[in-house]
């Protein structure tokens, strides 16, 4: 009984008010910012897969600092994306090819002799295809003599349906010009030498042609991954169809992705577990250490779509009518409230940010028994489960909450949070 | 004192949502209550024998009780579980992280404090399960620094179980019981209250079926037995059974009422569940014993939909978010 009258009352107010004009206006921006997102994405890996061309066909410690430098600069626009999975069925079939973490990373090259073989959950866990040119995988002989796109995408990744089995995108990547960070939680990032790919005599590590071949591959795949999906944000793309199909899915989809990926994804997953397992591998950019600006983008996408507002890698401002100025009109409050968590939110990613360029690394948080580490950690994560909170409120206060997370992906078919 | 006066001035200010009472009446307090109770026990009987087979008995009536409210990820729970429960553990972090406590004799097992800031997958019931019923590591006699990191894991988590007990029976369920009331930042109406608590069971429903049942079913070319929850001790379906059970008797507690239709689709778990062959779900490579754990999988998923059917359309809301919403 309660329920009906304050869903009349809301009813109400919508009906006062220019509500579904509104509405496809919030869905025309939240759609344009995802294709001036994926766009930045897309060219900062065109400029990645430059960096990693020159390093390969020159090895040096600047060529490799530039790929380095490359693949950060690459993760910017990219981590402020992630708002649109999960709410967005398109984005979710298409996520695991270049952002699935963990990983294995013994499946595709060498590491140290600490990381142990293959185990229970992963009889590939040490395959090192780079090494290995016949592996066997589920019991079947692979031909990797050469290393291309196509054994990287079709053979290696998620081999034998493991998911850690990661064989493409930016981790694989990532992998590939840090190596693994051996220094547990103390200070310092992984140290692979230039030298790695270095071909014919100076070669270190073994294997430095089809090091490079692997590298390469694994750039171009992630370029033509990021292709696909800013296509389907343009004028006529699928996945701006399917939001605009409809007015109160398309919102749906919105607060989908932003609850989604506040709570079971950020401050779940990725920010708390790894918090609270000591586990320097549990984070998210663990090889560059450059994890705490991933979180911090990640935070800055959930704001940039509430707000409707995207700072673009040139500078441009992709803006228009907002769901903030939606959430206004049927109740100020909230909106107000809906502002000052994720500015809360955004303070404390910050502050991560602030630590860690300050020389207090990500994965030095991470050590059992480290305080401050802890607080900085868990403010992010009190922030993101905070402002989950009044996404929900947002949910009920637009009407949604009879149609809410009907088709969602993320609510019908939840992948395990650790899957 | 100045606690209950506040409660009766909130309680009187709003009405408290129909169910939330009946919640943390019926199953929430009490069964929170009886794992502190079994937790303890379980540490004591480690205190006076630290070997595995000894402990079996007491292990198991703790991860019963716990079951009872475990899925309930919701206040202090919500983080307080993880340290209770680490699973599932796909990249093998439990096994990992033992092994290196044991190799290095670290003496953070004879610290209690300190032991509080191990790593989850070192602490709890699934570090336990390892512990006792693996094979090469339960082997471990009296004098061995195992029997030690034994009597460290138990006491710690009778540690965590008093502790979630006494937070949410001081502090959480009072926010809960005062949804909507001036001064409760969490709850600001009594419907969300509710809406939590809904939310929880059909997570918990969502858990067993995707992850306890369907993680060691893996695909059919392809099963994954050693994924099942607890299977070294073989309480992989005691589980679903009881987290099945706990979810409807939590359902009914928040309705206020019998729900016929979730009785019948629960009725339908146990004869489901009766029909399977191995506790452990270690058969699962034999397609007549996948077929089985599939119609388990399904029946689940029934008592889900009569809770939506049920429930859902009397409260007349939609789940929120819950933990499981990422990938």
């Amino acid at each position: 009984m309660k329920y009906l009258l304050s869903t009349a009352a809301c009813a109400l107010a919508l009906a006062v008010s220019p509500a579904f004009a509104d509405r496809a206006a919030v869905l025309d921006t939240y759609a344009d910012i995802a294709e001036a997102a994926y766009a930045d994405s897309l060219s900062q890996a065109e400029a990645l897969r430059a960096a990693v061309a020159a390093l390969v066909a020159e090895p040096s410690p600047e060529t490799l600092q530039a790929a380095r430098a490359a693949w950060r600069a690459a993760r910017m626009p990219y981590q402020q994306t992630e708002v649109f999975r999960f709410g967005n069925a398109i984005v979710d079939d298409w996520e695991g090819r270049v952002n699935a973490w963990p990983l294995d990373e013994g499946l595709i090259d060498y590491v140290d002799a600490a990381y142990g073989g293959p185990t229970d959950a992963n009889e590939l866990a040490a395959l090192n295809v780079i090494a290995n040119p016949r592996p066997v995988i589920a019991g079947v002989e692979v031909d990797a003599t050469r290393i291309t796109p196509k054994l990287i995408a079709g053979t290696l990744n998620e081999a034998d349906g493991i998911e850690t089995n990661v064989a493409r995108g930016y981790h694989a990547i990532e992998f590939l010009l840090w190596g693994q960070d051996l220094n547990g939680t103390g200070p310092g990032a992984g140290a692979r030498a230039h030298t790695d790919f270095v071909a014919g005599e100076g070669c270190t590590g073994g294997h430095c042609d089809r090091r490079a071949d692997y590298l390469l591959a694994a750039t171009g795949l992630l370029v033509a991954d990021l292709e696909e999906m800013a296509a389907n944000w343009v004028e006529g793309g699928a996945a701006r169809a399917a939001v605009m199909a409809d007015e109160d899915a398309g919102l749906v989809a919105i607060l989908t992705g932003m609850g989604s990926l506040s709570y079971g994804e950020q401050a779940g997953e990725r920010m708390r577990l790894g918090l609270m397992l000591n586990d320097p591998e549990e984070e998210h950019d663990c090889f560059s250490d450059n994890t705490h600006m991933s979180h911090y983008y990640d935070g800055l996408g959930i704001q940039n779509v509430y707000l409707g507002r995207y700072i673009r890698t040139d500078g441009r401002v992709v803006e228009g009518p907002s769901l903030a100025e939606l959430v206004a009109e049927a109740d100020p409050s909230l909106d107000a409230e809906m502002r000052a968590k994720l500015d809360a939110t955004m303070a404390a990613l910050g502050a991560i940010v602030t630590a860690a360029e300050g020389g207090f690394a990500y994965d030095m948080m991470l050590e059992r028994g480290n305080a401050e580490g802890e607080a900085l950690i868990m403010a992010g994560v009190n922030g993101l489960i905070d402002q989950t909170r009044s996404i929900e409120r947002i949910v009920t206060a637009l009407g949604l909450d009879r149609i809410a997370f009907e088709g969602s992906d993320s609510l019908d078919a939840p992948g395990a949070v650790f899957e | 004192m100045r606690l209950a006066l506040c409660l009766c001035a909130a309680l009187a200010a709003s009405p408290a949502a129909a169910g939330v009472e009946e919640a943390l009446a019926g199953p929430i307090l009490p069964g929170l209550a009886a794992f502190a109770g079994a937790a303890e026990d379980l540490a004591e009987a480690a205190r006076a024998d630290c070997r595995a087979d000894a402990l079996a008995p007491d292990y198991h009536a703790a991860f019963d009780a716990w079951m009872a409210v475990g899925d309930i990820r919701l206040g202090p729970s919500e983080t307080g579980a993880l340290a209770i429960a680490f699973w599932p553990d796909d990249r093998g972090f439990t096994a990992r992280t033992l092994n290196s406590l044991i190799a290095q004799q670290d003496p953070v097992a004879d610290d209690a404090a300190a032991f509080a800031e191990v790593s989850i997958a070192a602490r709890g019931l699934f570090a336990l399960d390892m512990l006792l019923f693996d094979e090469t590591l339960s082997a471990y006699g009296p004098d061995d620094y195992a029997c030690r990191l034994v009597r460290a894991l138990t006491a710690d988590l009778a540690g965590q179980a008093g502790a979630l007990e006494a937070a949410w029976r001081e502090s959480f369920a009072q926010s809960l019981r005062t949804a909507g009331a001036a001064g409760n930042a969490t709850f600001l109406s009594p419907d969300e209250a509710v809406r939590a608590l809904y939310t929880q069971i059909l997570s918990g429903l969502e858990f067993t079926a995707d992850s306890r049942i369907g993680r060691p079913m893996g695909s059919f070319a392809r099963p994954r037995p050693k994924r099942a929850e607890a299977w070294r001790s073989g309480r992989s379906l005691r589980n679903v059974l009881a987290s099945v059970e706990a979810s409807a008797a939590l359902a009914r507690a928040l309705a206020g009422r019998d729900l016929p239709e979730t009785d019948a689709a629960l009725a339908r778990v146990r004869v489901a569940a009766g029909r399977i062959g191995d506790p452990g779900f270690q058969d699962l490579a034999d397609p007549a014993a996948r077929l089985k754990a599939e119609i388990l999988q399904q029946e689940v998923r029934g008592v889900k939909a009569a809770i939506e059917a049920e429930l859902g359309a009397q409260l007349g809301i939609a789940p929120g978010f819950n933990a499981q919403d990422g990938d």
